[in-house]
């Protein structure tokens, strides 16, 4: 294993790395949309991935675009084949990616609820779908992407990579707590789920608990304390 | 009326038979439209609670990372909320989506041993039977439709295929919602399904606090809101959560622009 070299990585880019030895496809790809709604690429795995993501910026179509704007993953296991509403949406697309190789693709939005943090795409140079375990392996992946993109302002991304599989992302609680506490502290969205993250760390406590006390109106959030 | 298993031909019956088909009027004029699929899903525990008589009633949906979640519930108490979710774990709910049949147990208390702390949950949040129907499609079951008894509760078999039938109408709503941009697949509908139903949980949070309510009546008011000025739900609950529409307004109804 080449750990030594993967430290220096980032967390992206580790991500998509996993994706592509644990998916079975070619290549990976993370782009970000910041705060004043622009977009970037984060990271690509490969000169081909690092072109699907430029193709879609210079476009502005294709499978990443409409996994942002539709919050729900995209994906075209065969683009030679596709429907021929993703042809009528996605020409200049379908035409850049299959010219360098491209045959499969699979764009996973990063997103909480209203937190659009970017998308995660793959690729692949053989057609075929995703299978049940290779789905639910990128949606993992997707889950920490945008956890690890969220974190980037903070000084470290491993602080809180234990408290939040998939089974914390569903818990009602902790998202009705985020409107809250949004309200509380007066910010966006992304930064009142982020402090009510390090909140239940600073207490060592699971973020369920600490979301459930403030939709109980047990905790509350006030601008002085933060 | 409390239970289902009223005697043939009683004016309890007729109500019901009328509620029954206004029911299915409505979710027939809702899945041809461009619906909102987190509302379509809680007008069905709605429908679910007030045909079969049940105390309560929620839906569960694989969010294909080994989890199920909860989409749609008949209240917004933390201890069902509670009780649902468990249901990742182990609890009927889970044995209904492994198995892809209808699972019921009529009385919690006298069969606490198959899922010890799922029975104790629902027990201390006043529930005593439990019964879960599959969503399916084909071979592929997608989640459930989980239902609550606060008395023991044979669930009667008319009540068994009525409650099968509202969940293959959930089933249905999700697959099919229109799609604006292509023939999605099933995991795209069902993720678009699971991260509508987190914008409306955020959305909640801000209308709680800034109006001073409980989750119950944000909700409320959020739905009543979209109903009034024809928005779809999940819409509405992405310009709350980002501040493009006054939570005020939403929670008095006034149309605001």
């Amino acid at each position: 294993m080449d750990d030594s070299a993967a430290e220096h990585d980032s967390v992206p880019r580790r991500i998509c790395l996993l994706c592509v030895r644990m998916l079975s496809i070619s290549g990976a790809g993370i782009s970000m949309v910041t705060k004043t709604g622009n977009r970037g690429v984060v990271c690509a795995t490969d000169d081909v991935s690092a072109r699907i993501e430029d193709l879609q910026f210079t476009l502005g179509e294709g499978p990443c675009v409409d996994a942002a704007q539709f919050g729900a993953p995209v994906m075209v296991p065969d683009l030679r084949t596709p429907d021929d509403i993703v042809i009528e949406r996605w020409p200049a697309f379908i035409e850049g990616a299959g010219a360098v190789g491209v045959r499969a693709v699979f764009a996973f939005p990063l997103r909480i609820g209203a937190i659009n943090v970017g998308v995660l795409d793959v690729y692949r140079s053989d057609p075929g779908p995703l299978r049940d375990g290779q789905l639910r392996a990128a949606l993992l992946a997707a889950d920490a992407a945008a956890l690890a993109l969220l974190h980037t302002d903070t000084a470290s991304d491993d602080l809180f990579s234990d408290d939040i599989g998939a089974r914390v992302a569903y818990q009602l609680q902790v998202h009705q707590a985020t409107g809250i506490v949004q309200v509380q502290l007066g910010v966006p969205t992304e930064e009142a789920f982020l402090t009510l993250r390090a909140r239940a760390f600073a207490l060592g406590r699971p973020l369920v608990d600490v979301a459930t006390d403030v939709v109980a109106r047990r905790l509350r959030f006030s601008v002085e304390d933060e | 009326m409390s239970n289902g298993d009223v005697a043939g031909g009683s004016a309890q019956d007729r109500d019901r038979e009328q509620l029954l088909a206004e029911t299915f009027v409505v979710l027939a004029d809702t899945l041809v439209d461009d619906y909102d699929v987190v509302d379509l899903l809680h007008q069905l525990v709605d429908a679910c609670v007030n045909l079969l008589g049940v105390t309560a009633a929620g839906l569960l949906l694989d969010d294909q990372r080994g989890n199920l979640a909860v989409v749609a519930s008949s209240n917004e108490e933390t201890r069902l909320l509670e009780v649902l979710q468990l249901q990742s774990d182990a609890g009927p709910c889970l044995d209904c989506v492994r198995s892809g049949v209808a699972v019921s147990v009529d009385d919690l208390e006298a069969d606490q041993n198959r899922w010890p702390v799922f029975a104790e949950a629902a027990m201390s949040a006043g529930f005593r039977s439990v019964a879960a129907v599959p969503l399916r499609l084909r071979s592929e079951t997608i989640g459930a439709l989980n239902m609550f008894h606060a008395a023991p509760h044979p669930v009667p078999l008319n009540d068994r295929r009525l409650a099968q039938a509202l969940a293959d109408v959930a089933t249905i709503g999700i697959l099919q919602r229109r799609s604006s941009h292509r023939s999605a697949l099933m995991a795209e509908q069902l993720q678009h399904a699971l991260n509508s139903r987190v914008v409306i949980e955020q959305a909640k949070g801000v209308l709680a606090e800034r109006n001073g309510v409980d989750m119950d009546a944000a909700f409320t008011a959020l739905r009543r809101y979209a109903r009034n000025h024809n928005r779809k739900l999940s819409e509405l609950a992405m310009e709350v959560v980002r501040g493009e529409i006054d939570p005020t307004s939403v929670q008095s109804g006034r149309r605001v622009t």
